[in-house]
């Protein structure tokens, strides 16, 4: 018998097996029996991938929440965030977080706006070779190791521009480290807004503006946010560049932007560690879980903001 | 206000329209002249000219692929936005070109009116939908925001199913009811001209009928062009057809005379149910 014609034309005279295939009636058509064992042993290879691979990201996760938690909670006090770092180790943190709060709002107002308005531009207007020569750009930024930005940092602004440590130097670094990172994701998420909602907005003649604003911008939102998210973290985690830039102080931030060094978290965890008093390795081990929970209050507090945003989705 | 419920078929055929309506004084809205149009080297639409008159519903019916949609797309220059577009020759809205190198694209738009082949609201608010285009043309102010959202959407008739919930999701939505908003959206924004393509065909009959009947109510205030593959649909509501195939305009008639005593025998095979 020939192959059997199941999308073909059926032979004339053909009898009913070569409808069905080579296994004839029930082979191919049981809808009601058990998968075969070469199915089920896929499917639960398939599986297992997925646990293992969630494994792979859930437990060190945990593993470190636990071991910063297990480390700084016993010897936790509230002056940690109200007292700021005295040289003997005493005192708390309080110059450290509010830096780390100031450089993370600050990337995200300069970082952020750049990054949108390029990811904008990028996925709206820069067409043909200008576009990808603006993009490569953008790639090669997001390549460049963050202590080479720190020490361009440090050569153009701190000493070339007579700066010192400060607040501007360190921001104008850590922005140039995560704009790649949100103009891709804005760019992204841009070019995944379906076509029909440019095209009935373009049909009720609403301006360019408008229709960014109200209408694309918005189903970008998720995106936008994603990539805001993931520029704030690196701000939150980056020493390298900082140590060229921001300096460090035990003083709060002033209003000094471009004379005046600035604490920051990283900083008490990389150095406070290595100091022989117990008092300055407990406050290390503290500001790893200040970093943390600032870690997870930032991810809840961008959910929050696109499931407040983006009640009008499709996808909702 | 018209009755929105109103069965399809009691509106006015062009048989029954008034004799003096018949002599033709409604005028023309939109004419094209000798309009060719492709994408890069392909020549989707050529040699076409049309009147489109007033205050008449005028079909367009052919073949998948013969052109209709981008025909349609060009009476609000929808196509210029699309990589490689050209055109050649003119149309006119009320004898003023809308491709002169001086013409305004917005007010065209707010003049040409368009519902798309799928529902497509906005990702915001069910009223913010319909005032959309009312904010962007400062049409009104903001006084006058809830009694446009009532009267669009009684218009439509979607006011007694969404009135509760005016700030939900338009996306909660039925696709019927998603496309009436669409109407709704575009009616807002008070075009003269409604440009709708295949308004209905991924909808219900029911719901079919009711834009049918809105589409109806809409002439002779509103001028309307709707492209339709359902051949009773276009003699339904039609006053005129224009049978497109290949690309060329093949017939250009009154409805009633496209569908019963065509002229061209491309024509009669295309509305006999002998081709495509
Ligand atoms: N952007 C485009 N580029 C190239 N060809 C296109 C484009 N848009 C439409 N066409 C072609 O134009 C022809 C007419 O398409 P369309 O207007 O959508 O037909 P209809 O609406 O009658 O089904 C088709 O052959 C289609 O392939
Ligand atoms: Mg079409």
């Amino acid at each position: 018998m020939g192959a059997p014609g199941a999308d073909g034309a059926v032979p004339a005279g053909a009898g009913p097996d070569v409808l069905l295939g080579e296994g004839g009636p029930g082979a191919t058509l049981d809808l009601y029996g058990r998968p075969s064992w070469a199915r089920r042993t896929a499917s639960l290879a398939g599986w297992g991938a997925c646990m293992l691979a969630t494994g792979l990201i859930g437990v060190p996760l945990i593993w470190v929440i636990y071991g910063v938690a297990g480390r700084a909670v016993p010897h936790w006090h509230w002056s940690v965030i109200t007292e700021t770092t005295t040289s003997t180790g005493g005192g708390g943190l309080a110059n450290e977080i509010a830096g780390t709060l100031v450089l993370m709002a600050g990337v995200v107002v300069l970082a952020g706006s750049v990054g949108v308005l390029s990811g904008v531009y990028l996925a709206e207007y820069a067409k043909g070779s200008l576009g990808s020569l603006l993009r490569s750009g953008s790639e090669v930024l997001a390549g460049i190791p963050s202590i080479v930005l720190g020490y361009v940092g440090y050569i153009a602004l701190v000493i070339g521009l007579h700066w010192q440590f400060s607040l501007a130097a360190a921001l104008i670094t850590l922005s140039l480290l995560t704009v790649p990172y949100i103009a891709k994701s804005t760019e992204v998420a841009m070019r995944q807004v379906p076509t029909a909602y440019r095209e009935g907005a373009d049909a009720l003649g609403l301006p360019e503006l408008t229709t960014l604003r109200r209408v694309t911008l918005e189903a970008a939102l998720p995106g936008v946010t994603t990539g805001l998210l993931v520029a704030i973290a690196i701000s939150l985690g980056e020493t390298a560049p900082l140590l060229y830039t921001a300096g460090f102080t035990d003083n709060m931030p002033g209003l000094s932007l471009t004379h005046a060094p600035v604490g920051y978290l990283t900083y008490a965890v990389w150095t406070f560690y290595n100091q022989p008093s117990t008092a300055f390795q407990n406050l290390s081990y503290d500001a790893a879980l200040v970093l943390v929970v600032l870690v997870l209050l930032l991810i809840i507090a961008s959910r929050l903001i696109v499931a407040l945003t983006q009640k009008h989705t499709e996808s909702n | 206000m018209t009755s929105v419920r109103a069965p399809a078929t009691a509106a006015p055929r062009r048989a029954d329209v008034p004799a003096i309506v018949e002599a033709g004084i409604r005028g023309v809205s939109m004419q094209v002249q000798d309009l060719a149009l492709g994408f890069g080297s392909a020549t989707v639409l050529s040699g076409l000219d049309l009147e489109v008159r007033r205050g008449e519903i005028t079909a367009l019916i052919g073949p998948t692929g013969s052109g209709k949609t981008t025909f349609l797309r060009s009476l609000n220059r929808m196509n210029d936005k699309v990589a490689k577009h050209w055109h050649r020759g003119d149309v006119l809205l009320n004898g003023a070109s809308i491709y002169a190198p001086g013409a305004q694209l917005m007010a065209l738009r707010r003049r040409v009116g368009m519902v798309f082949q799928r529902p497509n609201p906005f990702p915001m608010s069910i009223a913010a939908n319909i005032l959309a285009g009312v904010k962007a043309h400062r049409i009104a102010g903001k006084e006058h925001y809830r009694d446009i959202v009532e009267a669009r959407l009684r218009e439509v008739g979607l006011w007694d199913a969404v009135s509760n919930r005016l700030n939900s999701s338009p996306f909660s939505l039925s696709g019927g009811q998603q496309q009436l908003l669409c109407l709704a959206r575009a009616l807002a924004i008070g075009p003269e001209v409604l440009l709708l393509d295949e308004p209905t065909s991924s909808l219900d009959p029911v719901t079919t009928e009711n834009i049918e009947a809105m589409a109806r109510s809409l002439v002779p205030a509103l001028t309307v062009v709707i492209v339709t593959h359902n051949l009773g649909q276009a003699r339904r509501i039609s006053d005129r057809t224009v049978f497109f195939y290949q690309g060329k305009m093949v017939e250009c008639a009154e409805t009633a005379q496209l569908f019963e005593d065509p002229r061209e025998p491309e024509t009669a095979r295309y509305v006999t149910g002998r081709m495509g």
